[in-house]
């Protein structure tokens, strides 16, 4: 079994999801290696990446992936890529009568892209970049395939300070797209102010006539030729019209190719640009019935969000110790949650041992509770040089992560299941290296795998749990345009140092980055859930909100859906005695 | 002031005349976007995004979805137009000229203090003046090849241009004549539309019969049958996820490689018996065997069908399945338990065509394909798109004049009729309301107006000659537009839909009335969240 590549599709719906998917590619572009001579790496990228042919005859590799979004929200991207580009003169009109040509002024690219484009060209990077690397160019002569825009980009190493310049995600997406991959829906506007999909009802109502035709023509180019598909993991935006789209996207999914895993992660940015009362009153009731809907009809959901609750007066956001991240820009909350979501989706990617979509869900989302929730300790906290026992005997009285789903952990070690993923230890001991004589001054440091170690110490916390557990050595690869929005305290490959750099030397970019998530499912999410029916059934929607239902759905299906809602937060009571 | 300001400081308001002026300046805005795409001459438009993407086109719908329209009203009057379309498929420029020339007639009466209700009554008497004349002059007559030829050709040559419009036409009305069954609606659906970016779009062909968007998945199947028997199935031949799989019902390797095995014998018997069904129909294997199959195929499969010589097809579109057996004949079937030679389909001719990483399976040669596909052929994305946009309205026009079972005069010829109808039937009306009717004349006039303009001539005189010749000979007379001179429009077979004029009345005259008697423009709160 473990020799098949079982694939994956992704969708991503709406703008934020995109926003954590580009990041999210970029992570897996950044470890791909086109040397043959290396050794295959722990993630089989195959099962998320395809390899095509251009008309040209050119071989590619880009992502079983479809991205929806809406119009105007490209930018400087073409929907259908340049890769396959036939590159002849588009000027051919057979029309005998007259042409009149209106010509949006391109907008302006920042400077990462203009670096892409060049390296796209094949020119070689402004000379004053390669101050310290124009030596291993000259003897990488030999094998000039293995010299890819990431090797490039990596050793420009360049601070690209995007954070002013990044309005949409095209502006930091490394990889070129296959054409079939971007869907954009020219029914609504991604800016201004007429025509937004804000509605959950707007967006269940967009799937069909030809945005479902061509949704499942997408979807039909990438299925077809996946031998062993597993699933499709779904991204989708719960704050705005896009939760809709997705409840029906989803659904759709589950009838044309029930048995697979549909994997729904619900993301929700900390903050929306231009909000007033009454967009956050649509923002809580998209989550509502988003998160009704998406559970429906997906294998198991997880919301993501870095917001404090999904709620109208959200506590601060989610905080990280060694992180300085800026809640406010996408640009830099989506590369967080895109580097928990590239640990949490490890599990299915696996070269060996990798255990298919429905396992996963069918591990957690047991009995109805197929909501679960995201905890990441995103960078784990790991001294250079020491070992997992030592890292893990520093957290003794709180576990390292952080809530990614804005369900804070109870602390009573309830939990019905517990999926755990440690990635990038790489260089670091998994056990303590005492001599055979010495005392381990912890029980954690006796063990003799790094799983034990894990497991031991995840079992301290929550000791009744069925637990799960998943160990890659290589860490997430960080390069341009992933911000840099590390503590001073990190070095180059995210260890924490033993002490600090020298203030006033500039800190180095760290590259890589060690992330320990998990996945729970556990009474905290009854609380969670209760809480998102309360904020919803507090006040009469008719009167408060009343054109949220005026494009669906009716008042009965949402309440309905509330009392769905009701249900679901009631599989999560911990009924076990009562204590 | 007005009584919102009293609630919403931050509201703003136009009243009366200042809100009329808004609304008709938007109506008049999108006019003018409009005006030049009208009819075989108009304008072909070419929109560059800045990103580079291309789209090419001279259909107002098209148009008017790609813009990005943020003025409510031009919204309001776009929707309205697209609604246009989405019910007969074609009008949409029509619709936003006339709706523009009507709001800039009532101007005039309404600066001159007539109030707008009476307008709008007299556009009211217009309208069903107009429809008792659509009546009148519409021609019915049974609907041949000729006629469905001269109106798809009206339709398509103000599309794309001429030499791919004559092309198209021959498509499209064939692609129909197949489908038709006596009596019955013609269900468009049953035409598949299927790019392939290929050649030039001149090669833009009717295939009687599928071409379907993959290929069979293994190297040792025929790329070329002939003669072959069809299956159509929606039977899952590969090896899924169940219960025993999923983890903890088993308690040891060899008891899951157990179950895992009668798993995998459990899908080998359903590709036993279609290999068993094959044998049994071509015994001498004389004849080709080809299955397609909605739901999976996996490489085990897919191995033993081809040893057998059998062609397969995997993950058929859920659209295609209903098609093949229209196109093949057979039966869809959705179990392999009892399959007999009358499930199966049967095609002349099924071979692949290989265009880079895309595969192209064309089953061809059908007996009596009630279903067909239209291969649309062009050098690039945005010819593609044009071609697919004009033959859905093609294939439009042609359906609705076998199912009006008439044809109306175009080339301006029907308006010029209904404008001199008004212009008597003007007595009859009451009182003031006969300016609205006067005002809905001229207003019709605006399409042989721009027609004529668009080809070059001068609009009025073109008029001119037009209703002379119209007085003059009492025949329906339109623009020719490579003379500029009247001709008679059923004659040179200029015909326009029925339904697409009615429509066209119909929708014109309500919104206009609409939005002459908004006198009060209101924008408080969430302009954003109305539907």
């Amino acid at each position: 079994m473990s020799g098949l590549c079982r694939e994956v599709i992704t969708l991503q719906l709406g703008h934020y999801s995109n926003f954590v998917g580009t990041h999210w590619w970029n992570l897996q572009d950044a470890s791909l290696s086109y040397d043959p001579e290396t050794p295959q790496g722990e993630i089989q990228s195959d099962v998320v990446f395809r390899e095509g042919q251009t008309l040209g005859g050119h071989v590619t590799y880009t992502p079983r992936l479809i991205a929806m979004d809406l119009k105007g929200s490209l930018r400087t991207l073409r929907q259908e890529g340049s890769l396959y580009d036939a590159g002849k003169d588009t000027s051919a009109v057979t029309w005998e009568g007259s042409l009149m040509m209106h010509k949006e002024s391109p907008p302006a690219k920042n400077s990462f892209l203009e670096d892409l484009d060049k390296l796209d060209k094949g020119d070689i990077l402004a000379e004053a970049d390669f101050s310290s690397s124009s030596q291993p160019q000259c003897s990488a002569a030999g094998s000039v395939s293995v010299d890819t825009v990431n090797s490039r980009l990596a050793q420009v190493q360049k601070g690209y300070r995007l954070e002013g310049s990044v309005k949409v995600w095209s502006d930091f997406l490394r990889i070129h797209l296959h054409p079939r991959t971007i869907s954009v829906i020219h029914q609504y506007n991604h800016d201004g102010e007429a025509h937004r999909l804000e509605a959950f009802g707007q967006g269940e109502a967009l799937l069909q006539g030809s945005v479902l035709e061509e949704l499942e023509d997408k979807l039909h180019f990438f299925v077809e030729e996946c031998d062993y598909l597993q699933g499709f993991q779904v991204l989708c935006d719960l704050a705005d019209g896009f939760a809709g789209l997705g409840s029906k996207v989803t659904e759709m999914l589950q009838d044309t190719y029930g048995g697979r895993g549909i994997l729904t992660w619900g993301l929700a940015p900390v903050s929306h640009r231009n909000s007033t009362p009454m967009k956050d009153l649509y923002h809580l009731l998209n989550c509502t019935l988003g998160t009704v809907h998406l559970t429906n009809h997906s294998s198991f959901f997880c919301p993501l969000t870095l917001r404090g609750g999904l709620g109208r007066r959200p506590s601060s956001p989610t905080a990280f110790p060694y992180l300085n991240y800026d809640p406010s820009l996408w640009y830099h909350c989506s590369s967080v949650l895109a580097l928990a979501l590239d640990a949490l989706t490890v599990p299915y990617r696996l070269r060996n041992n990798s255990v298919p979509m429905w396992q996963v869900a069918d591990t957690l989302a047991v009995s109805g509770r197929k909501v679960v929730a995201a905890y990441g300790a995103v960078p784990f906290p790991m001294m250079h040089g020491s070992s997992l026992p030592d890292a893990l005997s520093a957290c003794t009285d709180a576990l390292p992560w952080k809530p990614l789903s804005a369900c804070s952990e109870p602390g009573d070690g309830r939990c019905y299941g517990q999926w755990a993923m440690l990635k990038g230890f790489e260089g670091q001991r998994l056990i303590s290296s005492l001599a055979p004589g010495i005392k381990p001054p912890t029980p954690l440091h006796s063990l003799h795998s790094g799983e034990d170690v894990l497991a031991s110490y995840i079992r301290s916390f929550y000791p009744t749990a069925p637990l799960a557990l998943q160990m890659v050595s290589t860490p997430s690869k960080l390069t341009p345009p992933f911000p840099q929005i590390f503590s001073q305290s990190l070095d180059a490959q995210g260890f924490l140092q033993s002490q600090a750099p020298p203030p006033g030397l500039p800190a180095s970019a760290v590259s890589s980055l060690p992330v320990l998530t998990s996945l729970q499912s556990g009474p905290a999410l009854g609380t969670w859930l209760s809480e998102l029916h309360r904020g919803a059934s507090t006040f009469d929607i008719r009167r408060v909100a009343p054109s949220f239902l005026s494009q669906g759905p009716e008042m009965g299906d949402y309440q309905e859906a509330l009392e769905q809602l009701r249900l679901l937060a009631r599989c999560y009571r911990d009924d076990s005695g009562g204590t | 002031m007005a009584a919102v300001k009293a609630l919403n400081p931050k509201a703003e308001v136009a009243r009366a005349q200042a809100a009329l002026a808004v609304n008709i300046s938007a109506a008049r805005g999108l006019q003018d976007v409009l005006r030049s795409n009208l009819g075989p001459k108009g304008t072909m438009k070419m929109l560059v995004s800045g990103a580079g993407d291309i789209k090419l086109t001279k259909d107002g719908n098209v148009l008017l979805h790609e813009m990005q329209i943020q003025h409510p009203t031009a919204s309001l009057i776009a929707k309205v137009a697209t609604a246009q379309d989405d019910i007969t498929g074609d009008g949409t420029t029509s619709n936003v000229l006339i709706i523009g020339e009507l709001l800039k007639q009532a101007d005039l009466y309404v600066s001159e203090g007539l109030h707008p209700r009476i307008i709008a009554e007299g556009f009211e008497a217009a309208k069903d003046k107009a429809l008792a004349v659509l009546e009148e002059v519409k021609v019915t007559r049974e609907m041949d090849r000729e006629t469905l030829i001269n109106v798809a050709r009206t339709s398509l040559r103000t599309k794309v241009h001429t030499e791919l419009a004559d092309l198209l036409t021959e498509a499209v009305v064939d692609a129909v004549l197949a489908i038709a069954k006596p009596n019955e609606p013609i269900d468009l659906y049953m035409v598949e539309i299927m790019e392939m970016k290929h050649k030039t779009d001149c090669d833009t062909q009717l295939i009687r019969g599928l071409v379907l968007d993959h290929g069979a998945r293994h190297p040792d199947m025929k790329k070329r049958v002939e003669d072959a028997y069809v299956l159509t199935c929606n039977v899952s031949l590969e090896y899924e996820k169940t219960e025993v799989n999923s983890g903890f019902f088993y308690k040891s390797a060899e008891e899951r490689e157990k179950l895992v095995a009668a798993e995998r014998k459990f899908i080998e018997d359903r590709v036993q018996k279609i290999i068993a069904l094959k044998n049994k129909v071509c015994p001498n294997g004389e004849k080709g065997f080809v299955v397609i199959n909605q739901k999976g195929i996996d490489p085990f499969s897919l191995d033993a069908l081809a040893k057998e010589g059998i062609v397969a097809l995997r993950r058929a579109k859920r659209r295609n399945m209903e098609r093949l057996t229209l196109a093949c004949g057979g039966i869809a079937m959705n179990s392999v338990d009892d399959l007999t030679l009358e499930c199966l389909g049967h095609a002349g001719l099924v071979y692949e065509h290989t265009l880079g990483e895309e595969k192209y399976t064309f089953i061809e040669k059908c007996g009596n394909p009630r279903s067909v596909t239209l291969l649309v052929k062009g050098p690039n994305k945005h010819t593609l798109t044009q071609i697919k946009d004009a033959v859905r309205d093609g294939l439009r026009a042609v359906k609705n004049a076998i199912e009006d079972g008439s044809v109306v005069s175009g080339a301006g010829a029907f308006e010029v009729a209904v404008a001199d109808a008004l212009v008597k039937h003007k007595p009859n009306v009451k009182g003031r309301a006969q300016l609205g009717v006067q005002a809905f004349a001229d207003a019709l006039l605006v399409i042989p107006k721009v027609l004529a303009q668009n080809s070059g001539y001068d609009p009025q005189e073109t008029l001119l000659k037009l209703q002379t010749e119209y007085k003059e000979s009492g025949q329906l007379v339109g623009v020719d537009l490579s003379t500029g001179e009247p001709m008679v429009a059923g004659e040179a077979g200029v015909w326009d839909n029925y339904s697409v004029k009615k429509q066209l009345l119909h929708s014109c005259t309500v919104i206009a009335s609409n939005i002459l008697l908004v006198d009060e423009i209101m924008r408080a709160g969430m302009s954003s969240l109305r539907g």
